[in-house]
């Protein structure tokens, strides 16, 4: 592996794009070039879509290593690095679901999924991502 | 102070993964899986849903009530890609938090995003927005 000690990365114009501080977070201009953003706050920590019905499975995933199936719409996912805090932020959609509830632990989130009866009940495409602080 | 000038970064091992340092600086993320493929804000009672605002979105259709298609200007790699949306009204007293939306994809190059009201009946919103993350093709 070959290190490339740097503090600021920019345009070969001279506009920087990118200033490293130095506990390793990035600052990187923003796209109306006023002000500049946090690279790292603004990466998901984590994107899963898994399929609900009969057995719950990972389509695809990102920092999601493993889904359990607890019962019918009851789904939950372990993250392979843990966030930092429980107060990480969780969006969900279910294709079919009429309502969905999740929660959360620094390790792992759980999704609910229910009909207008408030019956649990399973679908076939779940998406979810999570933004925040990586521990 | 050390510059770096380039025009592109590029993954050494694998050109479209690049490894950042987290906050807590005891782990890190992906780059490129952590990136925001797509998204897209829009009108769903406008003609044919018009977009406000978009990222990699070439398009956009009105299927039906509540029901749209987001066409991606940049496909992604396969139709495992997660897809989220939220949606309301502009205006409180008609809000759309007891409302739901459901994003489905079966393909690479689109994603159908469905709103609905409690009873549940499909239903347009004024305000949509849906992110999409995942592994571009």
């Amino acid at each position: 592996m070959s290190n490339l000690l740097v503090q600021n990365i920019k345009h070969t114009n001279n506009t920087t794009s990118m200033a490293i501080d130095t506990s390793g977070q990035v600052t990187i201009r923003g796209e109306g070039s006023a002000t500049t953003t946090n690279l790292q706050q603004g990466l998901a920590k984590g994107w899963l879509q898994f399929n609900g019905t009969s057995t719950a499975a990972i389509q695809d995933s990102f920092n999601y290593a493993s889904i359990t199936d607890h019962t019918t719409g009851d789904y939950s996912s372990t993250l392979t690095n843990a966030m930092a805090n429980n107060d990480y932020s969780v969006n969900i959609s279910g294709a079919g679901a009429d309502f969905i509830q999740q929660s959360v632990t620094t390790s792992a989130t759980r999704v609910e999924v229910y009909n207008t009866s408030a019956s649990g009940v399973d679908v076939a495409i779940v998406s979810k991502t999570a933004h925040g602080d990586l521990a | 102070m050390a510059t770096l000038k380039t025009n592109t970064l590029t993954g050494t091992s694998t050109a479209g993964s690049i490894a950042v340092t987290g906050e807590g600086n005891s782990t890190t993320t992906n780059l490129q899986q952590g990136l925001c493929k797509c998204w897209v804000n829009f009108n769903g009672t406008a003609t044919d849903a018009a977009s406000r605002d978009t990222f990699n979105v070439s398009g956009m259709t009105d299927s039906a009530t509540g029901n749209y298609v987001v066409s991606f200007s940049n496909n992604m790699g396969n139709a495992n890609f997660s897809g989220v949306a939220v949606q309301g009204n502009n205006d409180a007293t008609n809000a759309g938090v007891n409302a739901t939306s459901a994003v489905g994809h079966t393909a690479s190059s689109a994603s159908g995003i469905e709103t609905s009201n409690l009873d549940p009946a499909s239903t347009d919103f004024q305000q949509i927005s849906a992110v999409y993350h995942g592994d571009l093709a």
